[in-house]
């Protein structure tokens, strides 16, 4: 390899100097105008847009020398040991430039925070390695220290991983490598597929923060900005992520709704481009704005007390939480149902279309008996003795049930809901319902029944509506108020 | 015979065709050309392959997942009894259904709508920002804006204003939850019709109430699921498509009955055929329907069978449920409906008799809403009040009825038209009408809900001044279908029908919103 140093010995050196100086030079301009989070000139964001682009001729070059020794120390690629000293100093050289670029990018285009810290000397490093492993090489081409190149050869590789890495997540999102990991493999390396997101506490449930104004996010603003996705790097689905901010920067400026970047954007006319929520998602009302208004300025704070604010605006005290739907946990709803499966299945079969359960989402149990007119009667209602702690919802409007059936009724202890319209029970049954403490509507329309045991049933505590249209009570009836309240003439 | 291998019935069939119809099974010889030969033989090669996969797709354990990946709701059933019921997917808010559309759509100025504004600028030149870009039925140049035509009140504890041309409806006015910022992007009643009842504005989509028992089946097997009544002398521009099934299974399509004589016409056995021989002639023509659903395996020839089989049943409970001489005089009375006549009032006491036997979804229509002020019968001043006095009591008795009996709670009912009408006066070819009337507004009407899971005594959504635009809370009808669907247990989302590559719903692709503040 002599060649090298004797023909162009005066251009290495003048090509170490000229390499050198840029590498200096960055290390100062990250010192002194590191990326902060603030948005700069135009074009030179334009000009670090393409840093993205150009590391990947560094990244490859780097990763392949180690290849080209190897190969380069068997008989039939030793020739390759001849390119490595010029693909070095293209490396060296990319590096610089990739650096440039992403300096540009960084301190112009609104990026800060940890992540961009560390990738940003993660570049640098590799420029410098480079730089480095090329005028290690020649030292060791030369008689010098081999082992030393080896081992800066491979520090730079480790570098070169290290940077791209928090490239990628700078890019892709800090978990892209963990997202769709499979399981196994994530807990043999102890990695988590979520984001981590550090928790400082705050904005908690009792917070006024938590309470108030992250319900709003949640409705509005976390399917693009939350767990899931981050549009412009933004999260809204906690305290400390909204305070982290997106990429171009923070977005809540404590007591200034002028420079909050969030509140611009959601106070912006609909029609505007920046307007969010965008792309036709329902807005934030009037009252929801002026709440994160005064959450803004009386702080922004994530710890500030459920009640610290005063003067809220009147609809938002009476927030509607959006519905919002889970799926259906078939194999919990399954084993919730398993102990009386076989019960319910056999009083299908017998009593066709008489029961089943409230929803595919419970083990609970409905009956509706009123299309089965007379040919339902006491004896069969016995029949349902086992399932009667399910029962949830009854109607035995129609039927030929008694007064012999108030026991049957009275073991239906989760009973909400019962009907027993133009049946001939009467002030015995009402009497036995006493007990079922979580009735909420009980229909005794078109029966016998008379005021007598109305109080029993009227005083249950979860009570609402007792319907007496068509029974031996008159409107007129002396009742006491608070029971007259729940009963429908 | 030599080709029976492909040849998919069974023996007994044949003989039992041959019995009905010897030459069917000559002509059914003669019909299996070497085509058919041909073209069983290539189809047949294929369902082997298949067959030997159907064990492990059909493994009993395995959740069905939908086209984004969610789990999928199991709508399947046996094809004999394809309207019983199914659980819906959570804790339903209500069971049932009764909707009264107001066809024509209702001025819900002259209703439920307070505009004093409005009454002040009355007769003036309507601004012409009311005009720009907007496409009317018949409105030309600039028309003059215009007040209500009937006096309003504030009623009830929740204080809400309402006509004078409702005065049995406002008694129930804190049961009724008012939205007054529906909105549609139909202006012409057909496709708002469909709109309003199928989701889409073209014709082919599934009903609501065929979906809704499409979703939850139907309790009473001897009664449809889905029945559809009609009123005002008319059926709705939309047509029988506002009840169809679409591409869903067409046993769930709305079943219009009669309000008096037969319900469903031809339903009786004729004179001097007994229910036996009835009962025979049935089970002749299910072989033969049988037989074709194994050759072809149409699903629609076992609906064919359901069909059948159900209005057999029909015939004894149909009658009774429409039957309103069972009903007490004085309840007639408060009804306000006459026997034999085919009227709303009738109407309204029929879908009392239907819920209580445990009919699904009950569809009234009235028509002659579209006071355009073009006739008399068209107009705010004359066919208008005569549709109020012909709907006003009946609804308000059918409230009381359902509530007296704690029905309201799982009913829900909705009242509505299918878009709402303008602030100004309608100037048909620039001339003042004779009668007075106002155009198609599809920018905001006014429904209303009851019981159900609904909130009482309540108003959602609001429009500007002059009643013409919204200006808070828009309801679109998607809104109001997923909020009805999700009164009924369903995540609006999952009640859905695999059709031409997508997870067909009531609600479409946009995307739809519960509305949450109308919950109880």
């Amino acid at each position: 390899m002599s060649w090298v140093k004797t023909r162009i010995a005066s251009a290495r050196g003048l090509f170490g100097l000229v390499a050198l100086a840029p590498i200096l030079l960055l290390a100062v301009l990250l010192l002194l105008a590191p990326p902060d989070g603030g948005e700069r000139t135009q074009f030179l964001q334009f000009v670090g847009r393409f840093h993205p682009i150009s590391v990947h001729l560094p990244i490859a070059l780097l990763m392949l020398i180690p290849l080209l020794e190897l190969a380069g120390r068997t008989r039939y690629f030793a020739y390759l040991l001849a390119s490595i000293d010029f693909l070095l100093g293209t490396a060296t050289l990319g590096a610089i430039g990739a650096a440039m670029l992403g300096w540009s990018l960084g301190r112009n285009g609104g990026y800060s925070g940890p992540l961009v810290t560390q990738h940003m000397w993660g570049g640098v490093a590799v420029a410098a390695a480079a730089w480095l492993c090329w005028f290690l090489r020649a030292q060791a081409v030369a008689g010098g220290r081999q082992r030393l190149y080896v081992l800066t050869l491979l520090t730079t590789v480790g570098i070169v991983s290290f940077t791209g890495y928090r490239g990628g997540q700078l890019s892709q999102g800090e978990n892209h490598l963990t997202e769709f990991m499979p399981e196994p493999l994530q807990s043999v390396l102890g990695v988590s597929a979520s984001e981590p997101v550090v928790h400082s506490g705050a904005g908690g449930p009792e917070t006024f923060f938590g309470a108030r104004i992250q319900p709003l996010f949640a409705n509005h603003c976390t399917s693009c900005h939350g767990r899931n996705k981050h549009k412009g790097k933004l999260r809204l689905d906690s305290f400390d992520a909204l305070m982290r901010g997106g990429k171009h920067g923070a977005v809540v400026k404590a007591n200034e709704t002028k420079a909050s970047e969030l509140f611009r954007r959601i106070t912006l006319p609909p029609t505007d481009d920046e307007f969010m929520p965008t792309d036709g998602k329902r807005p934030l009302s009037a009252s929801d704005v002026k709440l994160i208004e005064l959450w803004i300025t009386s702080g922004a704070s994530g710890t500030q007390a459920v009640d610290a604010i005063k003067d809220l605006p009147a609809s938002s005290t009476s927030q509607v939480a959006e519905v919002t739907f889970d799926e259906v946990d078939l194999e919990a709803v399954a084993k919730q149902r398993e102990s009386l499966a076989a019960v319910v299945t056999q009083l299908q079969q017998r009593f066709p279309r008489l029961l089943d359960y409230q929803s595919r989402s419970s083990a609970d149990l409905v009956i509706n008996a009123s299309l089965l007119g007379l040919k339902f009667g006491d004896n069969e209602l016995a029949a349902l003795a086992p399932l009667s702690e399910r029962i949830v919802g009854a109607d035995l409007s129609n039927t030929a049930i008694t007064d012999r059936s108030a026991g049957a009724l009275s073991t239906m202890k989760h009973l909400r809901e019962l009907r027993l319209m133009h049946t001939k029970i009467s002030d015995a049954t009402v009497q036995a319902l006493g007990g079922l403490d979580q009735l909420e509507s009980l229909s005794l329309f078109d029966t016998p029944v008379t005021s007598a045991n109305l109080p029993v049933v009227a005083r249950l505590p979860k009570l609402r509506h007792v319907y007496v249209a068509g029974t031996r009570i008159s409107p007129d009836a002396t009742l006491p108020p608070e029971i007259k309240s729940k009963i429908v003439f | 015979m030599k080709d029976r291998i492909f040849h998919n019935s069974k023996p007994s069939d044949l003989s039992l065709a041959s019995e009905i119809h010897p030459e069917r099974v000559f002509a059914d010889l003669q019909a299996q050309t070497r085509r058919h030969f041909l073209r069983s033989l290539t189809g047949g090669v294929g369902a082997m392959f298949l067959g030997s996969l159907a064990p492990s797709l059909a493994s009993a354990n395995t959740v069905e997942l939908a086209n984004d990946g969610s789990q999928r709701l199991d709508f399947k059933r046996d094809p004999r009894s394809p309207l019983s019921t199914l659980p819906p997917q959570f804790a339903a808010r209500a069971k049932r259904v009764i909707y009264l559309h107001m066809a024509g759509a209702p001025s819900q100025l002259e209703l439920f709508e307070h505009k004093p504004e409005l009454t002040k600028l009355d007769g003036q030149d309507c601004p012409a920002s009311f005009l720009a870009g907007k496409r009317f039925a018949f409105i030309t140049g600039v028309p003059k804006l215009m007040g209500a035509q009937y006096p309003f009140h504030q009623i009830g504890q929740s204080g809400q204003w309402i006509s004078d041309r409702l005065p049995h409806l406002e008694k129930h006015i804190d049961d009724l939850c008012f939205i007054k910022s529906m909105r549609t992007d139909q202006f012409n009643h057909a496709p708002a019709q469909l709109l309003v009842h199928t989701g889409n504005p073209r014709l082919g989509y599934p009903s609501l109430g065929s979906w809704v028992v499409y979703g939850l089946g139907s309790e009473n097997q001897n009664l449809p699921g889905f029945i559809v009544l009609i009123s005002g002398g008319n059926t709705p521009d939309g047509g029988k498509q506002l009840w169809g099934t679409g591409f869903l299974p067409s046993v769930y399509q709305g079943v219009q009955c009669r309000s008096h004589g037969e319900p469903v016409l031809y339903l009786n056995s004729p004179k001097d055929v007994s229910t036996p021989k009835r009962r025979n002639m049935l089970d002749a023509i299910d072989e033969l329907n049988q037989r074709n659903y194994a050759e072809f395996g149409n699903p629609e020839a076992l609906t064919r069978i359901a069909q059948y089989e159900m209005s057999f049943r029909m015939q004894m409970d149909a009658t009774d449920a429409m039957d309103i001489h069972k009903e007490p005089e004085a309840v007639r009375t408060r009804y306000g409906s006459k026997v034999g006549e085919s009227s709303f009032a009738n109407n309204c006491l029929v879908a009392r008799r239907l819920a209580e036997r445990g009919v699904r979804f009950i569809q009234l229509y009235h028509w002659g809403w579209d006071s355009h002020g073009s006739s008399a019968n068209e107009a705010l001043n004359v066919g208008f009040k005569k549709r109020c006095l012909e709907t006003d009591q009946p609804i308000a008795a059918l409230l009381s009825d359902l509530k007296d009996r704690g029905m309201l709670e799982d009913t829900l009912v909705v009242w509505g038209g299918e878009f709402g009408r303008t602030s100004m006066r309608e100037n048909r070819s620039g001339q003042v009408m004779e009668f007075t009337g106002r155009d198609h507004n599809p920018g905001a009407f006014t429904i209303w809900l009851a019981g159900g899971g609904v909130k009482p005594g309540m108003t959602h959504g609001q429009t500007d001044e002059m009643g013409y635009e919204i200006v808070k809370d828009p309801v679109e009808i998607r809104d109001l279908h997923a909020s009805l669907l999700y009164l009924l247990g369903f995540d609006h989302h999952k009640l859905n029908f695999p059709f031409q590559g997508l997870d067909q719903k009531l609600t479409g692709v946009k995307p739809a919103r519960v509305v949450s503040e109308i919950l109880a």
